[in-house]
């Protein structure tokens, strides 16, 4: 949540392919910056201590905990949400096909997932099983047991 | 025939039938997109504009006297806006769930680690946190009471002003002595089970407004929104209308979203918003919701069990401990739970059970997934195998031979009537091959000497829904628009099975039309009627027969028009597909939307409440006999294992799972509890553990804590449906939410012990505990 410090240095980067500029306390992290300041409530709290993984968005195309990720790290940097896969305001196949594969319950673990599913797709289209797990081993689910977000990412592997 | 009559009969003809129109049939959740999308939904990301925050100053003793609260220097801080202590509650200071025994903040008496003391409103978290470190709490340290054993003697310290042991529940079958007389083998163990969290992903939050009128709306994540409306009313001490508590976007549930905890944030944000006037918004860390979120009660269950030289059992003596921490939440309740199926599901002519609940100074145990389940079949389970192991039978045959059949009576003399349990079994004996696995694995592990190979099985039964945990009704609303949609609305919630998604395919079996036609409104409790408690796997079976209600009366209501156009009488007509028709012939028919606006042109009102309450149960406290449940959901569970015995780790490869539902309504949802359940379940086996060191959690984290991630999840999870309708439930279901959960413990336990030839009987099988029983087998061996 909002912090009352009064210092507040200002940011600038790439959000969802579009630059912007944030005026925020230092200390701030990336996730408290999307959901406090700039109201991007797709990226989720589950522990803000880098153990779960809800709030995985991408930097630069590879998956971070926005939790444990400073404000300064993200300086000039491009980062993707959830909110920025949309394209023509359709979803994403990775979103589609978590939908699809009945890979959501509760959907608190969901957008992370997705996140952690591009990152892992961007770098090796073509992941084994083994290879997807280990991807995802940094974001947990409560709910799912794993297997249908197993079947939802191999859905659209290449 | 009148419209009643037809209403009946088609019903009846429809819960009969076998080929139905949309029930079993795979209905997608209709939330799951918004999820995909990352669109706002749950209570955090709904909080807009300026709002204070507020967080609870938490005790850092166990048990411990307050002998003063100076709040002067918190007050002080900038920012800060309020601080309220028991004082200023303007209601009750009672939080607890049932049975009124916890304040919300303490009064004089802290009894376990993190309770809380005091609440600070302030602007901005930083400000919040560092005037908690100001508001000065003078505690005088008391003997902490460590384990339950250790309360239940005579003079141990008191935790609360009453006898540390809550219940003592007793079960008394036949002849104890007699029984034991006629057995030839006589197996004698102790069991451990740990505390353990539910955790749902997201942690416990809430978010309060005054409107203008001056009331309170209250929107948070929970499984029982008028459970928190009641205690919040209470508490502020306004009128009922003064409160709304709307359920958002729930990340999770399995108990804890049930207990004592939703209260309490509810109950903070309220306050103060009460106190200033603002909105107000309070959220647990991860911390603060691992230490005081109802806990899976940790149990120490001893058994004695007498069978025949050819494995029938004859007797059974059981003491079961529950240790429930503080407070006393539910665990009353779950103890009962536990001692009802403290034999598991098998014929004993002659039982002899003493459950006890007990308070400690632990944080407190209550509701979660499964009440007290898991732990008795954990513990039967495995003396079943210590009994096939003793008489040099197959955990197989021992089960076949004392399985709960039609006409078995249970451990509480209540007649089982129908077949579901032998069938299950039947299925994963078979599904797994089971004998082949174990012969097969047996000699693998002859010559492997490192990574040792096992097989386990377990069975269930589970006495469905409330029973003797409570008043078993629903209600459930729902209305026609003048275009023909359908809005169900229920104080039954949500939390990501996918449960409500049942009872939308319930009314549009009824109604005849697509469930795309059908949509559920968010609980909210100004909107709707209380539907009791959204717990114990309750919102198909008996939230579905609420549902049906309704969709009846209004089939009954449009059958009466449509008969009246189409020139037939009511019980001719079918409806299907969106048209109603006479007897199927769809030229003879009108669509379901120009019937919705023919009757409402004629002033028909499509607004209706169904209702449905469970016949109450009934059983002799003093000796636990009678019928406690109105029907029993049976399943069976086989684990395959990998124990690396170098290591101690367990992997789990495979799952051989067959549950009776009585009737799959939603099968997407039953594979969803199946899948997540046996993985939860899985947890609790191996890792999950909550460890109090002289009261205090050592590990409220999700490094400390440890859950299974996509590398734990078995290479394969086999599930296997099997209907066995049950005697209450809509359509014949029966509860289905929890029961995945029950087995894991037991089924992967006894496959380890196949795995390294010794039983366990202490969870979590972590890989220190693993290493230590092999090394004492291999040294018993030289
Ligand atoms: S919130 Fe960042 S890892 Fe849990
Ligand atoms: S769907 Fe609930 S945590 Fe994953």
């Amino acid at each position: 949540m909002r912090r009352g410090s009064a210092v507040v240095k200002r940011f600038s980067f790439v959000l969802n392919g579009k630059p912007v500029e944030v005026e925020v306390p230092p200390a701030y992290t990336l996730l408290e910056t999307l959901r406090n300041v700039l109201h991007l409530t797709g990226t989720k709290d589950g522990c803000g201590d880098g153990d779960c993984g809800a709030c995985t968005v991408l930097l630069d195309g590879r998956a971070v905990h926005s939790c444990l990720t400073l404000m300064a790290q993200v300086e000039g940097r491009s980062v993707t949400t959830v909110e920025g896969l949309l394209r023509d305001s359709s979803p994403d196949e990775v979103q589609s096909a978590y939908a699809e594969s009945g890979a959501v319950q509760c959907g608190y673990c969901t957008p992370g997932l997705i996140m952690a599913t591009k990152a892992l797709l961007m770098s090796n289209p073509n992941p084994s099983v083994e290879e997807v797990k280990e991807a995802l081993r940094g974001n947990l689910c409560r709910c799912t047991g794993y297997a249908k977000i197993l079947e939802a990412v191999l859905r659209v592997r290449r | 025939m009148s419209s009643e009559e037809e209403i009946l009969k088609r019903f009846a003809a429809i819960e009969q039938a076998r080929e139905f129109y949309i029930i079993g049939k795979k209905v997608s959740r209709v939330d799951a997109l918004d999820a995909v999308l990352g669109r706002p939904m749950y209570t955090g990301d709904l909080v807009t504009g300026d709002f204070l925050f507020v967080k609870a100053v938490r005790s850092p003793y166990a048990h411990a006297l307050i002998k003063g609260i100076d709040i002067s220097r918190a007050l002080k801080q900038r920012g800060i806006e309020a601080v309220i202590t028991h004082r200023d509650i303007p209601g009750e200071n009672d939080a607890g769930s049932l049975i009124p025994d916890r304040p919300l903040l303490a009064v004089d008496k802290v009894r376990h680690y993190g309770e809380a003391v005091a609440l600070v409103v302030g602007s901005g978290i930083e400000t919040v946190e560092e005037a908690i470190r100001l508001v000065d709490v003078e505690y005088e340290p008391l003997p902490v009471v460590k384990d339950p054993f250790e309360a239940m003697k005579p003079d141990a310290p008191r935790i609360q002003n009453r006898d540390n042991i809550v219940t003592h529940f007793k079960i008394r079958k036949g002849n104890i002595e007699e029984g034991f007389s006629k057995a030839d083998i006589i197996v004698e163990n102790t069991y451990k089970t740990q505390f353990m969290d539910g955790l749902p992903l997201e942690t416990e939050v809430a978010y309060a407004f005054p409107e203008k009128d001056g009331r309170i709306t209250c929107i948070s994540s929970m499984q029982n929104p008028f459970d928190v409306y009641n205690k919040v009313v209470k508490i502020l001490g306004v009128g009922p209308e003064d409160v709304r508590v709307i359920q958002a976007a729930t990340g999770g549930g399995f108990g804890p979203k049930s207990d004592e905890t939703p209260i309490d944030i509810a109950a903070y944000a309220c306050l103060a918003v009460k106190k200033t006037g603002k909105p107000a918004f309070a959220v647990f860390t991860r911390e603060e919701a691992t230490t005081v979120q109802s806990k899976r009660h940790a149990f120490t269950i001893r058994h004695k069990t007498g069978a025949t030289r050819d494995g029938k059992l004859v007797a059974w003596k059981s003491e079961l401990v529950a240790d429930t921490g503080a407070y006393i939440s539910k665990g009353h309740l779950v103890i009962a739970r536990a001692t009802f199926h403290c034999t598991g599901p098998y014929e004993v002519p002659h039982v002899w059970a003493d459950g006890y609940c007990v308070l400690t100074n632990n944080t407190i145990a209550g509701s979660t997934r499964g009440f007290g389940a898991p732990q008795a079949h954990f513990a039967a389970e495995l003396q079943m195998d210590a009994l096939a192991k003793k008489l040099g039978i197959d955990p197989v045959e021992i089960r076949a031979r004392n399985i709960l059949r039609p006409g078995s009576l249970t451990a509480t003399s209540q007649r089982i009537d129908d077949a579901g349990l032998e069938i299950c079994f039947g299925k994963v004996v078979e599904t797994a091959r089971w004998h082949q696995k174990r012969r097969e694995y047996e000699e693998l592990n002859r010559t492997s000497s490192r990574i040792k190979k096992g097989i386990g099985i377990a069975l269930l039964y589970h006495g469905n829904t409330l029973g003797p945990e409570g008043e078993d009704f629903a209600t459930v609303h729902v209305r026609i628009e003048e275009d023909g949609s359908v809005v169900v609305q229920t104080g039954l919630t949500e939390y990501g099975t996918g449960a409500l998604t049942s009872l939308v395919i319930i009314v549009a079996e009824i109604l005849g039309i697509p469930a795309s036609w059908v949509r559920m409104e968010r609980p909210d409790t100004s909107a709707v009627t209380s539907s009791g408690p959204t717990v114990a796997s309750r919102t198909t079976v008996i939230g579905g027969r609420a549902a049906a209600d309704a969709a009846t009366q209004l089939r009954g209501r449009l059958a009466e028009v449509a008969a009246g156009l189409l020139g037939c009488s009511p019980d001719e007509l079918v409806f299907k597909d969106g048209v109603v028709s006479v007897g199927g012939d769809r030229r003879r028919g009108i669509g379901f939307r120009e019937l919705v606006s023919e009757a409402s042109r004629r002033g028909v009102e499509l607004r209706v409440r169904g209702y449905y309450i469970a016949p109450p149960t009934r059983w002799d406290p003093e000796t636990g006999q009678g019928a406690p449940y109105n029907q029993y959901t049976f399943g069976a569970l086989v684990s395959e294992v990998e124990v690396d015995t170098e290591t101690g780790l367990v992997v789990v490869k495979r799952m051989t799972a067959a549950y009776d539902a009585g009737r799959v309504i939603n099968p997407l949802g039953l594979l969803a509890v199946i899948e997540g359940g046996s993985i939860q379940g899985l947890g609790h086996a191996l890792t999950e553990e909550i460890i109090h060191e002289n009261g205090v959690v050592v590990n409220p984290s999700l490094h400390g804590y440890i859950i299974p991630t996509a590398s734990e999840a078995p290479e394969w999870i086999e599930p296997i449906a099997v209907e066995s309708p049950g005697r209450i439930g809509a359509f014949g279901a029966k509860a289905m939410g929890e029961i995945p959960v029950v087995l894991p413990m037991a089924s992967i336990a006894n496959a380890v012990a196949h795995a390294i030839g010794v039983f366990i009987r202490e969870t979590p099988l972590k890989p220190e505990r693993v290493l230590k029983a092999i090394r004492e087998a291999e040294r018993k061996e030289r």
